[in-house]
């Protein structure tokens, strides 16, 4: 599988470029052909991008998060897939264009700077404590796209109780879509991280690591919880507007800031280095 | 052109008379709606009395037009037939509301009509199944042939495009339809959603069908008059109420249509704040139709609760009308696009005939000349001689009969097939099976 390593690496970004582009003119123009053609291409994107990081796998002996150029290309996987299953699931194809330039950028910068040509190399870590990281990956991409579907909720929220019928209002799906993908998006995140806490917890024990005095670990349960909340609140308290929406995005802000603290102002074992 | 042209490649010989919305007043748009019967009688007419091949006549309550093929109908003739039929003097009041086309602006007028573009609302949708309607009854009265059926189809061909291609046929244009349209865009699906109608006037009625036509099945119609709620409400299988019983009925509805002639607001802010805390803050929208407004201003400051006036829905009717004005040259292309088709066929209805005497012609020869000479052969060579013969003007008829195939693709094609008539002096008078064809 090799051999296919570089060509992957050249086609992801151009996959993506394409379906930003044909997202962007579905935006621009409902009757254009860019609707039709730009999920096929994302799809086609997503196929890769799996095939991609499985030939690294495969190659180099144990999953591909060696670097953060690594962990930018899984979560340009992760925005991509769950995108593409909001997508089927509502059938809305205008909302791509706040996604996809993210996973463009995060595939560029990745294919640009990151290993290429990758040898077999020893595994640094256990493969539990690997699909911890995958999970904890993927489940950051879909609280990512939860977070832009709220921005988008509030953006639409405004303008419409504003009496503001703009463009964007023409483009977006309902509201209560909107929401409703803010919330299957934080869902899709919550099994994700939840899993990945699990199985990080399930390592800590077998390798003799004190969690308690780990700061990312708290922050992260602490997002991990207030999300949570915010989709029960949805589900069974009835929720629904800016509030759900601004409870899912606290969560997002306090996962983003588990990530800032643990990389800028403490040392733990979970700083990138 | 040349005589010999003209017959090779014949005018459709289309015309249309008729009227519209920017021609004539609504009185006499009204008075002129044809029934089934009456549509009957002016195509035996136009085909009986002014020798028309093919007759067709749209009549809505927009227009009312006459379309002829084989035959120039004069302003005259329309006008005095619909006279005949509707009793409506159209040419004694002294004013000119009948226009005429001729081709190809006839054939460009009946695809601009099935697509909307002459409509009075723009790129409204009933007109393509009106236009349908129209061809169904005309086939059905014997009026239509297969060019006028043709010519039909190319013409719904490119309403069918125009609406899933370009945006001609998008977004709300009218307020009871825009109420509908934001009502969808803040709460989605609306079928199991429940409408509160305050008011039960016809501005109420025309909205409550609009939500009714998009899924609504559940309506109470709160009134001053009980008696004209409980009318609105059996139309619509509603619930009647009391103006009174509105707060009380604010917690279970999703939509709010208010329409009522009031002074004063009937919605309170107290009133829907209340309304909030019971439906646990789900999303409740107000459509004000009133002039003054119904609903207090201050309500649209609660969470969750969108309030939309008349000056709010008629932002959004004058966008999409904006929008669908600005899709038009996209259609126009698609028009000509389509009517170049049609016009391509037509043509080739022509040139098949010519290239079928022009192969005739040289077949017939060589025949004469190998019967002149066949007692000069022995008779086992006969078959031979008739073979390399007949191979002989295939290979000479191959390349001048496939460019004349061709003819009704180029624009010199026409002047072509004109051009080997005369060379080879191919008659110009069409078999009955030629005659058939087209």
């Amino acid at each position: 599988m090799q051999p296919l390593i570089p060509l992957l690496t050249t086609t992801l970004p151009v996959l993506y470029a394409l379906s930003v582009a044909a997202y962007g003119r579905a935006y621009a123009d409902e009757t254009s052909t860019g609707g039709r053609f730009g999920p096929v291409v994302l799809r086609l994107a997503v196929l890769f991008h799996v095939l991609y990081l499985s030939a690294r796998g495969v190659t180099e002996g144990h999953l591909p998060l060696a670097s953060a150029y690594d962990f930018l290309s899984a979560t340009a996987l992760s925005l991509a897939a769950v995108y593409t299953y909001l997508e089927l699931r509502q059938g809305v194809r205008t909302t791509g264009i706040f996604v996809l330039p993210l996973v463009f950028l995060m595939q560029v910068i990745s294919s640009a700077y990151g290993n290429t040509v990758p040898a077999s190399q020893p595994p640094l870590f256990p493969f539990w404590f690997e699909l911890h990281t995958m999970t904890a990956v993927l489940g950051y991409g879909a609280f990512f796209v939860s977070a832009i579907y709220g921005v988008l909720f509030l953006l639409l929220y405004r303008e419409i109780k504003a009496n503001r019928l703009s463009f964007f209002f023409r483009r977006m799906p309902p509201l209560e879509t909107l929401g409703r993908m803010n919330v299957s998006a934080a869902s899709a995140g919550l099994v994700l991280l939840g899993l990945a806490i699990l199985m990080g917890v399930g390592w800590a024990r077998m390798a003799n690591v004190a969690l308690a005095k780990d700061p990312k670990t708290w922050l992260t349960v602490g997002a991990w919880c207030l999300l949570g909340f915010a989709v029960l609140a949805y589900h069974r308290l009835g929720w629904r507007g800016p509030r759900a929406v601004y409870a899912s995005l606290a969560g997002f802000t306090t996962l983003l800031l588990s990530r800032v603290v643990t990389d800028l102002f403490v040392r733990s074992f979970h700083t990138w280095r | 052109m040349s005589a010999s042209a003209e017959a090779v490649a014949p005018e459709l010989g289309f015309f249309c008379v008729g009227l519209n919305h920017e021609t004539s007043p609504l009185e006499v748009r009204d008075a002129l709606v044809l029934s089934d019967e009456e549509v009957a009688r002016a195509i035996r007419a136009i085909r009986e009395r002014a020798g028309a091949s093919e007759a067709l006549v749209i009549s809505t309550c927009n227009r009312t037009e006459v379309y002829a093929r084989g035959a120039e109908l004069p302003t005259s003739f329309v006008a005095a037939l619909l006279q005949e039929i509707k009793g409506l003097d159209l040419l004694g009041s002294g004013k000119s509301y009948l226009y005429t086309y001729r081709e190809p602006e006839s054939i460009r007028h009946l695809f601009r009509v099935a697509c909307g573009l002459d409509s009075q609302i723009l790129g409204e949708p009933q007109i393509t199944g009106q236009v349908k309607d129209s061809l169904t009854l005309a086939a059905k009265l014997g009026g239509s042939g297969p060019v006028m059926e043709r010519l039909l189809d190319a013409a719904l061909r490119s309403s069918k495009r125009a609406r899933t291609e370009t945006g001609i046929g998008r977004g709300p244009v009218s307020s009871a339809y825009a109420a509908v349209n934001l009502a969808t865009k803040v709460l989605g699906s609306l079928a199991d959603k429940k409408v509160l109608l305050i008011g039960a006037g016809e501005m109420a009625g025309l909205a409550a069908c609009h939500f009714m036509e998009a899924g609504v099945a559940q309506f109470m119609v709160a009134n001053r008059s009980r008696e004209r709620a409980e009318k609105l409400g059996a139309a619509i299988a509603g619930r009647a109420i009391s103006l009174e019983a509105v707060p009380v009925a604010l917690p279970g509805a999703d939509i709010v249509v208010s329409a009522t002639s009031s002074n004063e607001p009937i919605v309170r802010e107290s009133m829907v704040r209340n309304a909030m805390k019971i439906r646990k803050n789900r999303p409740l929208l107000f459509l004000d139709l009133a002039v003054p407004r119904d609903v207090d201003p201050q309500v649209a400051k609660l969470p969750n609760v969108f309030v939309h006036d008349l000056d709010a829905l008629a932002q959004l009717v004058a966008q999409s009308l904006a929008q669908r004005r600005a899709e038009v040259p996209k259609v126009e292309a698609i028009i000509e696009t389509e009517m170049t088709r049609f016009l391509k066929w037509h043509r080739s209805l022509a040139v098949k005939p010519t290239v079928t005497a022009f192969r005739t012609h040289f077949e017939e020869i060589a025949k004469e000349e190998l019967d002149r000479h066949r007692g000069r052969f022995r008779p086992e060579d006969h078959a031979a001689l008739e073979a390399l013969v007949h191979g002989i003007v295939q290979k000479l008829l191959h390349r001048p009969t496939t460019r004349l195939s061709r003819a009704d693709d180029e624009s010199e094609g026409i002047a072509r097939v004109d051009a080997v008539r005369e060379l080879f002096g191919i008659d110009q008078e069409e078999s009955d099976a030629d005659r058939d064809a087209r």
